[in-house]
């Protein structure tokens, strides 16, 4: 048996990874009948992930992580280059910044050092702020059904070792500081992550984006409950699991559904730039409708499945402010503002995605010659679109299902139900829309004409442009400009780089700059100046070797 | 047994007036401005002919336009329509009232925007596209200001809903505080922008560049014009009472003691009345803004949000 000498590999499961297995399967079988059938790669990455999860002991767990980390590299670099760059090579630097920090992490003693280093390794995994400008750039760039493995499965195995070392392993040892670290670098990348996701025109850049959102959204759960555990305040503890949980399924169920979509609109037009689309609605309309309920999880409005994880996580974020100082009371309130913020810009990003990229006309002959999606890729997204149903009409019973994983994790946790109900609000609004339906048959003129669209009053466009000028349109960067120039100047600068990317990325790489230059020079060096360095380190040494034995 | 049908009674009845009443607001509305402007207007029953003509046109589909074209005008009616029946009108513990969390209610606001959004880009003309940008725009700052409005609001009543905040402060003692009067701040700025009012966008305006609301139905014609009139209609409605019924409690009725319902219609429609009102001066006093001071505009509402909620911790440290 492969293991440490002498003790072997431990595995086992319980409900915390029972849960996280859950989270993976659908996603794993909804890639694999798309895209990723045959891929060895792919299928060694996926066991990386669940040997991550069954890992009973520390050795069985960083094996995973890096399996999955190495295969995913693999397949990063297998995918296509981002403007003339693979990002493999930036993937690789995080990947190994993370293993150098996860290692001694999980074999230090339970503590603020070792979570404050568990935090920073995995918290780079999962993509969050600072550390996740890597994120947008690694996860687009390979086949479809990895990168929705790697946004809905990967970043998730990534907030399970949190979740692990947080609470049960390092759980003795628990200070509410943690909470607080994990919900500031939570809250960073809600606002980073959302706001970028509503200015970026890759449409799997835009999902990648919203990945680094969602992860932020389930940090800032993870954070109210770890806070909260600390301070012996098992009802809030249990709100805040509750809310990144949920928020972990139904992430884990619409990005890979809208990862795969993206991959089929690569693969029906050739280009995934929102501002060479447009139109696929009526070329790709079963895509559309399955790309509708991928959008409404991302916008989390009310009715999809993404809305229920942003109640509880409202909730708790009020239920945190009333319960504790007066900084903690500023703090909460003006982490729901951003969470209030983040919340309108995802809803900014989905409808982008859904308005300039499917509706409207093409923007080119790509967009205007696609057809419908392939049928496995369909399956594929039916598939993570059933599993987006109970979380979106029946999220109470789910959160029924989450009990045993919440006691576990907070002993003495109260089972609390859910206030939002989306099954009447469904019947009202059903309801509604019947009256309003049935109303205009009786009292409103019958049947519709077609006509002309009036576009703005344009001129007619020329013949060889059927789908009219594409210049007349709105595209996805001007739909944005409003938001770059009101938050996007203000957060991202002019140039619109991320920060983490302005203040961490480019002095590491200048510095990278700084030591080859050193390392060329050395490398260069004449006989004579190597003579003369070995000369004088001798010296040195020599010199070094007198003071000490003097003093 | 006969306390639930009362309930179910007055649910009907509050369901009846505030649709029925929402176009009649807003022909109020019409025609107090013309009135303040010196002109004398169109009669307050406007909105119901306008409505009316609508619905008699034929309407004209854009060949270009979708499957989804007919739909976003049911979703975004029957968002607006669904917290039209939570948020309490005359009276308070209606059938529906544990459904009125205040996050829920932002919910579905959200909804009915990005409904409105989708219809505005169905088409893919300039103006739809212009101003959904802007709409998006001005929902991230309003939605931020309106969740820490909540928080001050929950914190002081302890309960999410609506109907429960609304009953607080019927029957607590709050008195007068300068938290409320930042949160009212606050919430009339977002109110202003969540209905497009003048500040804010321009309600009777048409083609101008700076139009927003206007701008993304210009596609629309015949029946869906109107189910899309009808909802900001609602919305209006919907607003006005929510303002009233948590700022302005004074006379709310419960909905199982049916001798309490008069004076609970009664002052509902003098709240209504007022704010109608005040809403008209207001408009004819200012001018509207530049699309870009808004977020400014509601930045502030977030500011004094912010300060409600610092001002509530203070207060409860001072009293307690």
């Amino acid at each position: 048996m492969i293991g440490l000498p002498g003790q072997g590999m431990h595995l086992g499961i319980d409900p915390l990874s029972a849960l996280f297995l859950c989270m993976l399967v659908p996603q794993v079988v909804a890639s694999a009948i798309a895209v990723e059938k045959k891929s060895v790669t792919f299928w060694v990455f996926v066991l990386g992930m669940v040997l991550a999860l069954l890992a009973a002991d520390a050795y069985a767990l960083v094996l995973g992580f890096e399996l999955m980390s190495a295969a995913s590299w693999l397949l990063v670099l297998r995918g296509e280059r981002v403007e003339g760059r693979s990002p493999a090579l930036l993937y690789m630097g995080i990947a190994l910044f993370s293993a150098a920090c996860l290692i001694p992490a999980v074999f230090l003693p339970a503590g603020g050092l070792a979570f404050g280093l568990l935090l920073l390794g995995v918290g780079a995994k999962a993509g969050l702020a600072p550390l996740h400008a890597w994120l947008p750039r690694a996860h687009p760039a390979p086949t479809a059904g990895v990168s929705a493995v790697m946004s809905g499965g990967m970043v998730k195995i990534a907030l399970y070792i949190i979740i692990r070392y947080g609470f049960i392993v390092f759980g003795n040892a628990i200070e509410p500081w943690w909470g607080v670290a994990l919900m500031v670098a939570g809250a960073a990348s809600v606002l980073i992550g959302s706001l970028r996701a509503a200015l970026e025109v890759e449409l799997k850049t835009v999902l990648a984006c919203s990945t680094v959102e969602h992860a932020g959204l389930i940090a800032v759960g993870l954070g109210v409950a770890l806070r909260a555990r600390a301070m012996d305040d098992p009802a809030l503890a249990s709100l805040g699991l509750q809310a990144a949980l949920l928020c972990a399924l139904a992430h884990a169920a619409f990005k890979p559904l809208l990862f795969l979509g993206a991959g089929a609109v690569k693969q029906a037009t050739g280009t995934t730039s929102l501002n060479w689309l447009g139109g696929l609605m009526r070329a790709m309309p079963r895509l559309g409708m399955l790309m509708l309920v991928g959008a409404a999880g991302m916008a989390a409005l009310p009715l999809g499945p993404g809305f229920a994880p942003e109640f509880l996580l409202l909730h708790a974020v009020i239920a945190a402010a009333g319960a504790g100082g007066v900084m903690a009371w500023i703090g909460f309130t003006a982490l729901l503002g951003v969470l209030g913020l983040s919340a309108a810009l995802a809803l900014a990003a989905a409808v982008r995605i859904i308005g300039i990229g499917f509706l409207g006309r093409p923007r080119t002959l790509h967009a205007a010659a696609a057809e419908e999606a392939n049928t496995p890729n369909l399956i594929g997204m039916g598939l993570l679109a059933a599993c987006c149903l109970p979380l979106a009409l029946t999220p109470g019973l789910v959160l029924d299902a989450l009990q045993p994983v919440i006691s576990q994790l907070v002993p003495n946790a109260p089972e609390a139900a859910l206030a939002y109900a989306p099954l009447p609000l469904l019947v009202l609004m059903l309801l509604l829309a019947a009256a309003a339906f049935f109303g205009m048959r009786r009292w409103a003129a019958r049947g519709e004409r077609e006509a002309l669209p009036w576009t703005g009053g344009f001129g007619k466009p020329p013949a060889w442009l059927p789908f009219g000028d594409p210049a007349t349109q709105p595209s996805a960067t001007g739909f944005a400009e409003p938001v770059q120039r009101a938050l996007g100047l203000a957060v991202l600068g002019s140039a619109g780089t991320d920060p983490s990317e302005r203040y961490i990325l480019a002095p590491l790489n200048r510095l990278h700059g700084q030591v080859t230059r050193l390392a060329e020079w050395v490398r260069r060096a004449t006989v004579r100046q190597r003579l003369a360095f070995v000369f004088a380190a001798l010296v040195m040494f020599l010199l070094v070797l007198g003071l000490g034995q003097n003093g | 047994m006969f306390l639930l049908l009362l309930r179910c009674i007055a649910t009907l009845l509050h369901a009846g007036l505030i649709f029925g009443l929402a176009p009649l607001l807003m022909g109020v509305m019409g025609s107090l401005r013309a009135r303040l402007l010196g002109r004398s207007g169109p009669t307050p029953l406007q909105p119901y002919r306008d409505l009316w003509k609508l619905l008699g046109k034929i309407p004209l589909v854009p060949d270009n336009a979708t499957e989804l074209y007919k739909f976003w005008p049911f979703v975004s009616f029957s968002a607006v329509g669904t917290i039209a029946l939570l948020v309490p009108g005359f009276a308070l513990n209606l059938v529906s009232a544990p459904l009125s969390d205040f996050i829920t209610l932002i919910g579905l606001f959200a909804l009915s925007r990005a409904a409105v959004l989708l219809a505005g880009l169905e088409t893919g003309f300039g103006f739809g596209g212009a101003g959904a940008g802007r709409d998006v725009l001005f929902g991230i700052f309003s939605e931020a200001a309106l969740l820490v409005v909540v928080l001050v609001f929950v914190l002081i009543a302890g309960d999410p809903t609506v109907d429960g905040i609304a009953t607080y402060f019927r029957f607590g003692q709050i008195g007068i505080s300068v938290s409320l009067g930042f949160a009212l701040a606050a919430m009339l700025a977002v109110a202003l922008a969540e209905t497009g009012r003048i500040p804010v966008d321009n309600p009777s305006g048409h083609l101008e560049l700076g139009m927003v609301h206007e701008a993304m139905l210009l596609e629309y014609s015949g029946r869906y014009l109107a189910l899309f009139q009808y909802a900001a209609m609602l919305r209006l409605i919907v607003w006005f009472s929510l303002i009233a019924t948590i700022f302005c409690p004074f006379g709310l009725a419960q909905a199982g003691n049916f001798f309490s319902w008069p004076l609970g219609l009664l002052s509902w429609l003098a709240k209504l009345a007022a704010l109608a009102v005040a809403l008209a001066c207001f408009e004819v006093s200012t001018a509207k803004m530049r699309v870009f001071r808004v977020p400014e505009f509601l930045g502030v509402a977030m500011l004094l949000g912010l300060l409600s909620a610092v001002f509530l911790f203070v207060a409860g440290r001072l009293g307690g």
